[in-house]
């Protein structure tokens, strides 16, 4: 397929009085990794809702692989291949690790609940072949030795991983997460790192939310940064490393003044 | 018409005035509170042992009511509903609501016993006529009484300062918590005032109706209905929706039958959801969401590793397969078979609520439709046994589709509440429905369960049939829930939003998990009417789907053996212990409330955690560590 995977084209968000997203465009290209960063609040998790739609937006419209995503639920876009993240992780309780994976591999079954029910041979396959690939990722993840303790004992940063291997199982065209290295050490970050750019040799594009600029700054092919709900600078890292707004904003000068 | 018309506003009145016991609670906590009705029976009940045992006037002995039921509430609300508030998700605090419904009455039975109560009226039966009708004084009196309570309760929340607490608890508690407002009072005091208001309806409805210890299930429905016609959570709307239902079921009543009024209002109900999820007057949408937020509730995992599992339960069915021939368990061999009969239908239930967090109150009336469906086919129309059964299991995933199709789009516990509504219905219409069903007194001449030409006619052949069938049962969920229907079903059970996000259709699941529940309660109340070879409506009604929900929280929901223990212990101990019956109903309610405080994993749970650590602690002992295999997955 060519063209970019997501093109975002004026979209606004208002909450009541609040303008979370104002007139937002931006694209992003197949096969990279697209940063989107900017300080607390401005409106990134807010993007991810519009775009999972969570909340239908405002104004504007979301294409993904150039199709319109207006009025499709979060299940629908989920099917379509865009897969994301939470910014605080919601990984099942009650569930282990690997069934946390497992379920991730949902969309991949084939076999009827019939079939599952009499465990007919169908049946095991599907989850044969679910199971291989849930453990092949978890190691690649780093998660392999919790793989039967309940989801919720993990540290926060693993449950951030966790859910990152849980949204590559859905085999998505387009991945977003929301600030995945998030409570992640030194070391689990460079492992995230490193599992990041694989996924995107893959061939999966991966648009993320982060505050970790070392991180952004070192893997990102394309960095978009938002400030009170505007794009105040877009580029590759090193551009956006020396543009003076961004720094604006991140010293705590009014952004809202380099929006109008 | 007139005389109608004047009855339903009495009536409505009264529902009014439990609508705004509900709408009060469920402002100030967000949950709806089940036990409501019960607390119209004790203040009734009350009153007639002030007045007309102990002799007091009935003013004093009025007064005397109001306040001991509203202390009992207090006190009621502070041992069980509000600390259970911060803990329990919302869909388990309606079941425990309902397991404080239980209680309540399980405690009137013991005092009062199960005979009708009747209170004289304040001012002498004689009616008064105005313009040409003849009014009973009474009606004078609870017009009055509900004028006065709403009044009162209107001063109460818009024009003092405890008023305007308890609506700041109702925007949002947890700012109102760190403004300083003391919440767990406020929902204290919001539950007590609820009692007191059931109380005062109780009082003065209970000279023109007569009431027992089982009345608080009507009149918990009759308020909750009320409610939600008029718009959850809305003062006036309860009133609205108070006394449209009143007028609705005197018409019913006066110009169809009695039999159906509980059916119009049932009726109203769906079709208020329908095109008026808020209600008249609701205040948007619910506080809280309809999945059960486990979040709060950190539960960790409780299962039994595959190979211990496999042997265990072996030896069970090996164990019940013998039991029949040792000869010592003769005398309680019909109960073994009430247990796995009922034990079909916890399981369904269990893959509603355990699995999928879906809460319902109907499970009996699901029973009703598959009992009598295959007792009337086989009596009437001489079908065959299994072609009733099988037309029950039809007609049973029919009635839940279309009930999920009702409350799919909606938020809150809409689900559970339509159930319940939903039991009523089936309730009144087979109570009503006398030629086809026999009607309160029940269907008689039922025939043995035929297979074949076999007929199961000896409870010992009952007891294999039932037993294979368990087992059988146990055996597909088992395949299902270990596969991604199962993982699916906990997933959506967990967080809706994240298993959305993952390309799980979520209505479709619920909406399996709620046919599967229907088809098995199906199962096993065609079996109950071949069992017995009699079936009557309160083998099926809304007790029983109460019990049922009991019996799986205390046993322990999502898990397959959970509905065994449950089904077990309540269905056998009342057995061995006859002369205790009085007070199977308290004790249920009692052991409902006390698993969600003390016990939530139930009793299986419980166990199979406590073996669990006795093995940890012997492989420690051993310096071996537990063994982690590709087969210890479940
Ligand atoms: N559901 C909502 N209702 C009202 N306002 C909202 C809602 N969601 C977000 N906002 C507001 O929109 C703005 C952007 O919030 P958002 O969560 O998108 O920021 P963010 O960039 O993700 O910040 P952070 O880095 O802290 O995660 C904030 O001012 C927030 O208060
Ligand atoms: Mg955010």
């Amino acid at each position: 397929m060519i063209g970019p995977a997501l093109v975002v084209a004026n979209i606004s968000k208002r909450f009541g009085g609040v303008t979370a997203i104002s007139d937002v465009s931006f694209e992003v290209p197949r096969g990279c990794l697209t940063a989107l960063i900017g300080p607390n609040g401005a409106g990134k998790t807010t993007l991810f809702n519009l775009v999972t739609n969570l909340f239908p937006w405002t104004s504007g419209d979301i294409l993904f692989n150039g199709a319109s995503l207006k009025g499709s639920s979060s299940r629908q876009i989920a099917a379509l291949g865009l897969t994301r993240t939470f910014q605080t992780a919601r990984v099942f309780p009650r569930m282990t690790v690997l069934e946390n994976v497992l379920v991730g591999g949902h969309r991949h079954v084939r076999s009827h609940p019939i079939a599952q029910a009499l465990w007919l041979p169908s049946a095991r396959r599907d989850e044969m072949q679910l199971q291989a690939r849930a453990e092949e990722f978890l190691e690649l993840a780093g998660l392999t030795r919790y793989c039967h303790e309940p989801a919720t004992d993990l540290p926060m940063g693993s449950q951030k991983m966790l859910e990152v291997v849980r949204a590559l199982m859905t085999t998505p065209q387009l991945l977003l997460l929301d600030e995945p290295a998030a409570g992640l050490n030194d070391s689990e970050t460079a492992e995230l790192a490193a599992l990041l750019c694989a996924i995107r040799d893959c061939g999966v594009t991966i648009m993320l939310v982060e505050h970790n600029m070392s991180l952004v700054m070192s893997i990102a092919d394309q960095v978009i940064v938002l400030d009170v709900g505007c794009i105040i600078a877009s580029g590759n890292p090193k551009e956006i490393r020396r543009d003076s707004r961004v720094i604006a904003a991140y010293m705590g000068n009014d952004g809202g003044q380099t929006c109008a | 018409m007139a005389a109608t018309i004047i009855g339903g506003l009495l009536q409505g009145g009264v529902f009014a005035l439990l609508a705004l016991g509900f709408a009060l609670v469920y402002r100030v906590t967000g949950v709806v509170n089940l036990c409501q009705g019960a607390f119209c029976v004790l203040g009734a009940l009350s009153m007639y042992t002030l007045e007309q045992t102990l002799g007091w006037p009935a003013a004093l002995a009025a007064t005397g009511a109001v306040v001991l039921t509203t202390l009992f509430g207090a006190l009621l609300g502070l041992a069980t509903f509000v600390p259970a508030l911060n803990r329990l998700p919302n869909s388990s605090m309606l079941m425990l609501t309902a397991g404080l419904l239980t209680l309540v009455e399980g405690l009137v039975l013991i005092f009062w016993g199960s005979q009708p109560f009747n209170l004289p009226a304040f001012s002498g039966e004689a009616p008064v006529q105005i313009f040409g009708l003849r009014v009973a004084t009474q009606a004078f009196w609870i017009v009055g009484v509900v004028a006065v309570v709403v009044c009162l309760l209107w001063y109460l929340l818009t024009r003092t300062m405890i008023g305007k607490q308890l609506r700041a608890c109702a925007e949002n508690p947890m700012a109102a918590r760190l403004m300083g407002i003391n919440v767990t009072l406020m929902s204290t005091l919001s539950f007590s005032l609820a009692a007191m208001i059931g109380a005062i309806g109780g009082i003065v409805l209970a000279p023109i109706t007569s009431l027992q210890f089982d009345s608080g299930t009507f009149f918990t429905i009759s308020g909750f209905i009320a409610v939600a016609i008029g718009g959850m959570g809305s003062f006036v709307g309860a009133i609205v929706g108070g006394l449209i239902l009143g007028v609705a079921e005197q018409f019913a009543a006066g110009y169809i039958s009695s039999l159906f009024s509980n059916g119009i209002a049932v009726i109203l109900l769906l079709v208020a959801l329908m095109f008026r999820p808020n209600g008249l007057f609701g205040v948007g949408g619910s506080r809280r969401v309809d999945v059960r937020d486990e979040q709060q509730v950190h539960l960790g995992i409780v299962r039994i590793q595959n190979g211990p599992a496999v042997t265990l339960s072996t030896a069970i069915v090996l164990l019940l397969a013998v039991l029949p021939w040792t000869g010592w368990f003769d005398s309680i061999l019909p109960s073994l078979i009430i247990t796995g009969i009922l034990f079909i239908g916890v399981l369904g239930l269990d893959v509603l609520m355990g699995f999928a967090g879906q809460v319902s109150l109907g499970q009996g009336a699901f029973m009703a439709i598959g009992g009598y469906a295959a007792a009337i086919l086989a009596v009437q129309y001489d079908w065959p046994p299994l072609m009733g059964v099988l037309a029950g299991i039809v007609l049973s995933l029919a009635c839940s589709m279309g009930l999920s199709l009702v409350t799919m789009r909606l938020r809150g516990i809409y689900l559970a509440l339509a159930t319940l509504a939903f039991a009523m219905l089936v309730d009144s219409l087979i109570t009503g429905w006398m030629d086809l069903t026999g009607g309160p007194s029940g269907l008689v001449g039922i025939p043995a369960l035929s297979v074949g030409g076999y007929d199961f006619a000896t409870p010992f052949s009952m007891y294999y049939l039932v037993l294979a069938l368990g087992v059988v049962l146990v055996l597909l969920l088992t395949g299902l829930m270990r596969s991604s229907f199962g993982r699916a079903l906990k997933a959506i059970r967990a967080d809706q939003l994240a298993a959305a996000a993952l390309d799980i259709n979520i209505g479709r699941y619920k909406m399996a998990a709620f046919a599967i529940s229907a088809v098995f309660a199906s199962i096993s109340g065609s079996l109950f009417a071949f069992n017995f070879h009699y079936l009557a409506p309160d083998m099926v009604g809304i007790p029983r789907s109460l019990e049922m929900v009991t019996m799986l929280v205390v046993g322990g929901e999502g898990m397959l053996v959970g509905p065994l223990v449950g089904v077990a212990l309540l269905t056998l101990l009342p057995e061995v212990f006859q002369p205790l019956a009085l007070y199977k109903t308290l004790a249920e309610g009692i052991l409902l409330v006390m698993t969600f405080q003390y016990c939530p994993a139930g009793l299986a749970g419980l166990t199979i955690k406590q073996l669990h650590d006795v093995f940890e602690w012997f492989a420690a002992r051993k310096h071996i560590s537990p063994r982690i295999t590709q087969e210890d997955l479940r």
